[in-house]
């Protein structure tokens, strides 16, 4: 037995020995060694050509022309469209990370009834049904702002003999009621922000948040020998670059604007409208420089110093945000000074029976929504206005989950942005009509479809196909579709603004300062990496978002020192803020930058359905705004919202 | 002490060079192959019918784009400029005969004229291939999932456009120091090709009628083909190119 095992042992040290003069041994530790490599779950890369594909992104209120970069026909990133002047090359930060949404495992995959998955064809059933039973109590909530599809959306609606079309409340509804409202104007109001050789800002966040952002970097960039002043409550990062930033309260902004008219009109500027000597004289004595000191708590000698400006630029504007009534002020003061104020001619109509886009702003959301039946196209309201929006049975278009898709009774998946046709006609702000056109440039990847087709099947509107409504939209516009696809803009020049009035008797009254009753005044602000009421932040962007927004998932407010020690808190101090019906928390930091007595709070955050990125990040800004009634000007708005603030 | 003997003489150098010899045979000629499986292409593509039948040459699907990338394997789009089944009709047609889409035996039992009027080979072994990938790949609109004999990780980045000025008639001269990355017999021919694919590839692939299995490797998942970063190596240093990581590894 012996002789047998240590034969045994002394083959099996030969047999080792051998091994290692064969390749096996080290053959399989390389193998082994590539094999760890190699794990599963590491994402693999696809091939195929890299191409850059012009189309448009809907992320952002006003929308991006962009570049989609793509691989073997998949979009996996986006740069800006030099071709385009909505984009000059430049790109959003929502628009930029459209890509990544696009792929992102927070899509909605299928249609869903009640928490059911269900077809297609099922779904058209079930919204048919429900719009033959809910006759013209319809409504529509759109969150797209300059898109075709509102016309589709608004010519269901006709169909049904309702004219419940709402959009998500935006600085393009308040111009609109001032300007075609108020002062009977033709058009939408543009900024020549490139041609203007000073531009007062006044409240309109232009190179952050407002308007056609990145037109307006693109032209502030260009217009170097221009003079940027910012007027708001807060120091935001367009005040950041600006050549002056003067502290205005938000609720102030009409008295601050009439204050600086006082000065144009003391020099002699007139305005040919029937109301002007009214206009005149409600200003004269009720927006004196003193009386709006005392109203706004601005200095006399700044809104002098601004006048004075203003006056001696050849080439001015005044670029509201805010209210009604800070947007008719701007307005007055635009045609006084008759600057770099446009009238954008609005594009043809596709849908004969569509509703044009002022009709379609005309009605106003944060006064209460209740319908039957309510169609939630791309908007959030069930984020951002959770207690104004009431409905029967809720359908909820959007291509990822949102608050409002978890709530909604029907939830329809839309293709994203690369995945279908679209268009962007004249996004708010721009100087000239400028009209793009979005192609698909990626197959979907769920069972998603084109919700304006959806909608097409549901009434004869003489279309069968969303796509048939842009080729018709791009013969009304005048503009080649071939040379549109191809990622360029038609473009046709803003006109001088005429208006019919300048609204004196409601100005006088609607621009007069009302603030809630709340300790501090409200600032709140808009980060586009952040999100908007319609968007939460993208994947890529949380690493963007600084300290002063978000510290872990504590959401953080500003204030400045004053306003800190008045409340006797510090950096890092946790508070909760109450306002309207709600309640945030948050951190504190100190900020300069804001006026003393409010406190800045960024909007976009607390999300309570989304992805990783979003969800559960920070605190919801809109629960605490308030709503206050613009008696005078018919409209309501959230500036003036206060809050009152305690440490916990 | 006779156990001990006996001990003695079988414990001798016998055993172990019977173990010695043993592993060493398995070591070289029986264990290597056991690291691979071979695998068949998803269906049959001749070079030569390609080639030699219809006169392309590599660059009618192996070409570099207008930005300088490389094509590699031809997509549906390519193929589709000579085997122009239109996908739509073809599946118009499908759906008409009542036959499951995905059914592709049902498909290529079936006959449907959309697809057949439109195919282009003569022979029927050939008309079997072409259906198969017409069926299974092109009106799918599913690219063909080809294995590449010269797989490289997504770790590796290869750049055609920097290799393609080498020639092997360049490379000859080094033909000793890169006996064991590229093929000796490249180097013997007559009269070099104009192309360098040889270099890498698999010898005058352009003339394979039936393309060889893939060797996958079991445990790290790469051809047997797949060129190792030693080999790179070697023929960057043998070429004064920069042997950095970042070369590749980008």
């Amino acid at each position: 037995m012996s002789v047998a095992r240590r034969a045994f042992i002394q083959m099996s040290v030969g047999a080792t020995v051998g091994i290692l003069f064969t390749p096996t041994v080290w053959v399989a530790l390389d193998d082994v060694s590539i094999w760890t490599q190699n794990w599963p779950w590491i994402p693999r890369l696809k091939y195929g050509e890299v191409k850059s594909v012009p189309t448009v992104s809907k992320m952002c209120d006003s929308g991006c022309a962009v570049k989609v970069r793509t691989c073997a026909g998949e979009a996996f990133a986006v740069a800006g469209n030099e071709d385009n002047p909505l984009s000059g090359g430049g790109v959003c930060p929502l628009c930029a990370n459209s890509a990544q949404v696009k792929n992102s495992p927070n899509r909605i995959k299928t249609p869903m009834l009640n928490g059911e998955e269900i077809s297609w064809d099922k779904a058209k059933e079930v919204v048919a049904e429900k719009l033959d039973a809910a006759g013209s109590s319809v409504a529509v909530i759109s969150g797209d702002q300059n898109g075709t599809v509102n016309e589709v959306f608004s010519a269901l609606l006709a169909d049904k003999g309702s004219d419940a079309f709402y959009m998500m409340p935006c600085d393009m509804q308040a111009a609109d009621k001032a300007w075609t409202g108020l002062m009977g104007g033709y058009g939408q109001i543009g900024y020549d922000l490139e041609g203007a050789d000073v531009v007062l800002l006044a409240g309109a966040d232009a190179l952050e948040s407002w308007g056609p952002t990145v037109a307006n970097l693109k032209a502030f960039a260009a217009n170097g020998s221009g003079k940027f002043l910012f007027a708001g409550p807060m120091q935001t990062k367009t005040a950041a670059v600006a050549d002056k930033w003067v502290p205005v309260p938000a609720e102030g902004m009409a008295a601050f604007t009439l204050g600086v008219a006082y000065y144009v009109l003391q020099a002699g500027m007139t305005v040919d409208v029937a109301d002007f000597a009214p206009f005149r004289a409600m200003v004269m004595n009720d927006y004196s420089p003193a009386k709006v000191e005392a109203a706004t708590g601005v200095k006399a000698d700044r809104m002098a110093a601004i006048a004075k400006q203003l006056l001696a630029a050849s080439n001015p504007v005044v670029v509201p945000g805010g209210s009604v009534a800070a947007h008719g002020a701007a307005f007055a003061l635009n045609l006084l000074l008759g600057g770099a104020m446009k009238a954008v001619p609005e594009f043809g109509k596709a849908v004969s029976t569509a509703m044009s886009r002022s009709e379609m702003l005309n009605k106003d959301i944060l006064e209460g929504v209740n319908a039957d039946l309510l169609f939630v196209y791309e908007a959030n309201p069930a984020y951002a206005l959770p207690e104004q929006v009431k409905a029967g049975f809720t359908v909820a278009f959007d291509s990822v989950n949102t608050e409002t898709t978890a709530s909604a009774d029907l939830v329809l998946p839309t293709l994203h942005g690369f995945e279908r046709f679209d268009d962007l006609a004249s996004p708010y702000g721009v100087a000239d009509a400028t009209y793009s056109l979005g192609v698909p440039v990626s197959k979907p990847s769920v069972n998603a479809a084109c919700a304006a087709t959806f909608v097409l099947g549901l009434a004869d509107l003489g279309f069968e196909t969303f796509e048939e409504v842009l080729e018709a939209k791009a013969e009304a516009v005048g503009a080649d579709m071939d040379a549109l696809a191809e990622g360029g803009a038609y473009v046709a020049p803003g006109e001088t603004p005429v208006a019919a009035g300048l609204a004196a008797n409601v100005l006088g009254k609607a621009a007069v300062p009302v603030k809630g009753s709340g300790a501090l005044g409200l600032v709140p602000y808009t980060l586009l990496n952040v999100g908007t009421a319609n968007r939460a932040t993208t994947p890529n962007a949380p690493c963007t978002i600084s300290n002063n927004q978000l510290l872990g998932d504590k959401m953080v407010v500003m204030m400045n020192s004053a306003t800190a020690k008045q409340l006797g808190v510090g950096v890092g101090s946790k508070v909760k803020l109450s306002g309207g019906n709600g309640e945030c928390e948050a951190l504190v930091q100190v900020f300069e930058g804001v006026l003393t007595g409010a406190v800045a709070a960024p909007l976009g955050m607390g999300h309570t359905v989304g992805d990783e990125f979003s969800k559960g990040k920070g605190d919801n800004v809109y629960k605490i705004l308030t709503v206050s009634s613009e008696a005078a000007a018919g409209a309501s708005t959230w500036a003036g919202s206060t809050v009152n603030v305690a440490k916990i | 002490m006779e156990e001990r003997r006996a001990s003695k003489r079988c414990g001798g150098v016998l055993p172990f060079i019977i173990g010695f010899l043993a592993t060493c045979v398995l070591g070289w000629a029986v264990i290597p192959g056991l690291f691979f499986d071979k695998v068949e292409q998803p269906v049959w593509f001749s070079h030569a019918v390609h080639v030699d039948g219809q006169g392309m040459d590599c660059e009618s699907c192996h070409y570099f784009r207008d930005d300088g990338s490389y094509a590699g394997f031809p997509t549906n789009e390519v193929c589709a400029e000579c085997h122009a089944v239109d996908p739509e009709e073809a599946m118009e047609a499908i759906a008409e005969a009542g036959i499951d889409p995905s059914d592709y035996d049902a498909i290529m039992k079936a006959e449907i004229g959309a697809i057949e009027d439109n195919l282009a080979s003569g022979d029927d072994d050939m008309m079997a291939a072409e259906r198969e990938y017409v069926v299974k790949y092109l009106i799918q609109g599913k690219e063909v999932p080809w294995l590449n004999y010269q797989f490289q990780p997504d770790n590796v980045y290869f750049s055609h456009a920097a290799h393609k000025d080498m020639t092997i008639e360049d490379m000859a001269e080094l033909k000793k120091e890169l006996s064991d990355v590229v093929d000796p017999s490249v180097f013997e021919a007559e009269e070099f090709p104009e192309q360098n694919c040889n270099l890498c590839h698999m010898k005058d692939i352009h003339l394979n009628d039936v393309p060889p299995a893939f060797q996958r490797n079991i445990l790290s998942g790469y051809s047997k083909m797949t060129m190792k970063m030693w080999k790179c190596e070697r023929c960057h240093a043998l070429k004064g190119q920069p042997n950095a990581c970042y070369t590749c590894h980008k």
